[in-house]
Formats: C-alpha cells, structure tokens, sequence
C-alpha cells in the first residue's frame, strides 16, 4: 500500500469536488433542504402530539446522512472516472486496487464528515438541536456504524458498475433510498407491518436507529443491536470488498476497463 | 541479450454471449532498449489490445510479457512505475485543470520534482498558457499534448503510444515526432508505437510489425517491409503519341498499365533495369518530358495487408 498514489486520487477527487458545483451541492444543498423539510414537518407534528420528535427525526435525518453520503460517494466518484473515459489513464499507472478502494472510501468518509458537522450546525442554528446532548459517544458509535454499513453499499453499487458499466449507474443514486423504508430511520420497527418487521430487522441498519430513538427517549441502549449492526456492516463491507475485487479483474479480462463504458 | 520487451505466445480471445474473437493470436516479439518499435495494422488487426496488455489494463489469456528482463506480472507496480502510456481515445479527467490531471499523475508515478516537471513539458509541447485551463475546454490537438505529457511525467523507460498523434495538426504533428524522436536518442528510452500514419511510423520506428488479425505477418525495417511489394510504377509524359512505345514495352514483357494522351504509365520488378529501358525509349527516337517513379510505399503494404493479400 503506497500512502502517496492514495494521496494522489485523495488530491482528484478534491479538485473533482472544487470544480464541480453539482459535487458541492451534495455536500450542503440537498443536507440542508432535507433538514429544512423534516424540521418544520416535525415541529407542525409536535404541536399536534405534544410528543417532543424533533430529536428523534432531525437525528436521524443526520446521522442517516452517513448511510446516504458514504454509499453515494463511493459509486459516483468512480461513475465519473467512467463518464470520462479515465479508467484507462487510471488503471495503467502504478494504483493498486487496494489502493484504489483505499482512497475512495477515506475520502467518502471527509465528504460525510464535512456534511455532518455542516448539519448539526445547521440544526443548531435552525432549531436550536444539540446533537451531542444524547452523548458524543454514542453518535461516534451510531455514525461509525452506519458509515461501515455506508461503505458497503457503496462498495457493492461500485462491483456492480465495474461488472456491468456504466449502465446500471441508476443504482448509484437508487439502492439506498430504496433500503431506507425498512431502515426505521423515522419510525420504530414495532409501528412497521409484521411482514416489513421481518425484513428490517434483519436489516443492521435499523438496529442503529432503534438505538438513536432509545437514548433520545430516556431508554437504556440495546448493545445486542448495536453489535449487530457493526458485526453485520463489517461482514457486508467484507462481502462488498471481494465482490468490487473480482469485478475489477473482471473488468481487467473482458476490457471494460478499457472501454471505460458498455 | 536483455530486450526491453519481450512477448511470447501473447493471446487474447473476447468472448460475447455466443461469439469468440480471437484479437491476438499467439504474439511473439522482442524489443531492443532504445528501440522504436513500429505496431502497425488495419482497424482490428489487435495493435491496442497488444498495448493493452503490456501495460497490464488488459489481462492476457496466454503467454509472458517481460519488461526489461522482468516478467511483468510478478513485477507489476515496481514495473508500471518505469512504464507510461498515452492513447488518443481515453482522456484524463475533463473536470481537472491540465495542471491539476498533470499533478495527480505525478503523485501516482511518485514524481518528485512534479512543479518543474510539468513546467518543462508543457513548455516543449507549447501548451503553457493551458496549464489552467479545464480538459473538458481544449481542443482534441491539445487533449493529444496534454496526454503526451502526462505520459512522460515519469521519465519513463518503456513508453507506449497508441495513436498518439491523432488530431495534431501537421505542424504539431512534426514537432511531437522530432521531440519523441530526440526524447528516446537522449534518454535512450524504448517505444513502442502504433499509428495509422505511414509516413509517420516509417520516419519514427527502427523496425515495424505488421499485423493482421491478431498476428504479426512481417516484421522488419521499414526499407525491407516496403520490398514486400517488388513492382514500381513508372509514369512517362511524352512529348506527343507515339504508338511504337507500346510494341517495345511488349516486347521486353512489361505490364502496361495505361497509355492515354500521351501519358504512359506501365509497371516493372525486379528483373528489368529502368535506364536500359528508358535509353531503349530514347533510341527508337521516342521524345519524353518528364519521369515519375513510384516506389513502394508503407500505404501499399498496409493497403494490401487490409485487403487480405500477402
């Protein structure tokens, strides 16, 4: 593993956010549309149920972002190296793949990062949410968590595009709005019909946000869940890792990565 | 003796969903260190898939490649680090400035001094005033030197060059010539070179391939390659009709081509010798204005390659 080429696609996908504004918007716009739109929907429903959600929702609205911004950076930054014709340039310099992937996911970690803390200022301004008073441990845990579960999806969506190119890049923006319903990002898993229960519960995901509503609302936290939901990101990214390996030696033998496009 | 490049039995089948294509077909070459080493062959003749291969964004089916005595696969990073390419149908990213393409390609190369590197090359390619300048905002002639510097970035050992030049205009055509030309002399780097330009690939290469699917048919010089090819044409203006000029080429068995207002054009080999032909001409009081000869050139040879002919 050579820090300084990591360093290197480090420095691109930097300039790829600089120069791009649809990659900044990512970062602030849309994060700040979302918290606009759940914060005064959520403070509409407050009035009418005396149950204090905001919390509740606006947590999980920012933390859901390390799901949402770690999957999507992965898939998209390696969608544009695709849409450019790059891969070729890419792939016949020195870069490892590890090297590759190593890169993709440091820097889709800085972009959530980035997000995150722009959107807890951003509540804090708006509505006056201190995130941290559910305890900075507990959202390193829960961010962790969900950012491993983030890179899965994102490592996965990305095996995908390598095997398939860059036909299938709907799924970049697709697969995780479609997992979130039978996440319990907004709503408890008990209040789900029985047979969408079945499938969230197995879903690491909902575990995180099960536990985000429980500190919120004074219960003691599920470390059972918790675990689950590293354990199971872990074994997902795993899972998503040699999936992405072999469709790149794929890509390399059947001359996709040649091509740069299908 | 140590090659720059060694290929042997390289092959390469493309499978679809009931079709095999064989692109390259049991390969075998060496290339001298130092050497410019000509790639040339109709479209699908397997030129890129060669390059491809050597530079390891392509895997092979069969066969070893071994790059200044090392096999390349066992030796990919430590080798891809004394390697560069440049193609004219992949681009570097269009959001990047020139100078922002040139430093992350640096980084990946480990370049130390990437500052002044870059500097220089975009000074020889006359692209300085580019530097700034987003990929997505130049032209292809300038897309073409941008990717030529990306490709020297390294100093590279072993450079590869597919259909570099395409999109230059004559005058930066000849200019990359001369400085690739004088790059490999001073740095007695190895090149290995495909083009669609003939006289390019003549002026350019020490020794040429030539390949027609997936194989290599002849691999020589450029002078040798061109006897591939024994018949030269031989074009005469003469001063008015003389019907007689016939009955002599006849008689020497000659091929007449053509004979129209007083344009003669006919064909020889090896065998005759041009001057007794032209003074037997002359003797039989057969006034001419003006000789063309027309040798062989690479474009017959590629012509007649494309067209199946050996």
């Amino acid at each position: 593993m050579n820090f300084g080429r990591i360093n290197a696609l480090l420095l691109k996908y930097w300039y790829i956010t600089k120069n791009r504004w649809d990659r900044l918007f990512d970062l602030f716009y849309w994060p700040l549309i979302d918290l606009l739109v759940w914060g005064f929907a959520t403070i509409y429903i407050r009035q009418l149920s005396q149950v204090n959600l905001l919390s509740s929702i606006l947590g999980g609205i920012i933390i859901w972002m390390f799901v949402w911004r770690s999957s999507q950076d992965i898939a998209v930054f390696t969608l544009e190296d695709f849409w450019t014709r790059n891969l070729f340039n890419l792939f016949s310099s020195p870069i490892t793949t590890s090297e590759f992937i190593s890169s993709i996911l440091i820097f889709s970690l800085l972009r959530s990062i980035v997000t995150f803390s722009f959107m807890t200022g951003m509540a804090f301004l708006i509505y006056s949410l201190n995130l941290f008073s559910i305890g900075v441990f507990n959202i390193v845990v829960f961010s962790l968590a969900l950012l491993i579960i983030g890179w899965a999806l994102g490592v996965f969506i990305t095996g995908i595009i390598f095997k398939f190119g860059e036909r299938i890049q709907v799924l970049a923006w697709s697969v995780v709005w479609g997992l979130q319903p039978f996440s319990c990002v907004f709503y408890p898993l008990s209040s789900l019909p029985s047979w969408a229960q079945k499938i969230a519960y197995y879903n690491p995901i909902t575990h995180v946000f099960e536990n985000l509503r429980a500190v919120v609302f004074g219960n003691p936290i599920n470390w059972y869940g918790v675990l689950y939901s590293f354990v199971g990101g872990i074994v997902l990214l795993i899972l998503a890792l040699v999936f992405l390996g072999f469709s790149i030696e794929k890509a390399r033998k059947n001359g996709l990565l040649v091509r740069g496009a299908d | 003796m140590k090659y720059a490049v060694e290929v042997r039995g390289l092959t390469k089948t493309y499978k679809s969903f009931r079709k095999k294509f064989k692109a390259v077909d049991n390969l075998s070459f060496n290339i001298k260190e130092g050497e410019i080493f000509g790639l040339l062959g109709p479209n699908g003749a397997g030129k890129t898939t060669t390059i491809n291969m050597i530079i390891g964004i392509l895997k092979k089916d069969g066969g070893k490649i071994k790059i200044l005595g090392k096999d390349f696969d066992e030796n990919k990073e430590e080798l891809k680090n004394i390697m560069n390419v440049a193609s004219a149908y992949h681009s570097l990213t269009f959001v990047l400035s020139v100078y922002e393409n040139l430093k992350v390609y640096a980084k990946l190369y480990s370049v130390k001094d990437y500052k002044s590197k870059i500097d220089e090359l975009l000074k020889e390619f006359g692209i300085e005033e580019l530097k700034h300048k987003k990929i997505s905002y130049l032209s292809s002639g300038e897309k073409t030197r941008v990717a030529l510097c990306k490709a020297l970035l390294n100093d590279p050992k072993i450079l590869l060059l597919d259909e570099c030049t395409v999109g230059l205009d004559p005058d930066i055509s000849e200019k990359t010539r001369n400085y690739i030309k004088k790059y490999c002399s001073d740095n007695k780097i190895t090149i290995l070179f495909t083009s669609h330009y003939m006289f390019e690939v003549e002026e350019l290469c020490d020794r040429i391939a030539f390949m027609s699917k997936g194989k290599i048919i002849k691999l020589d010089t450029a002078k040798n390659i061109k006897k591939m090819i024994k018949k030269e044409v031989i074009e005469l203006n003469l001063l008015k009709d003389y019907p007689k000029v016939k009955e002599i080429l006849k008689e020497k068995g000659l091929n007449i081509i053509s004979y129209e207002s007083n344009n003669l054009i006919f064909e020889i080999n090896e065998k005759h010798n041009i001057s007794e032909i032209i003074a037997d001409i002359l003797k039989n009081g057969i006034k001419i204005e003006d000789i063309h000869i027309k040798k062989p050139t690479l474009s017959d040879i590629f012509i007649k390659i494309s067209r199946g002919e050996r």
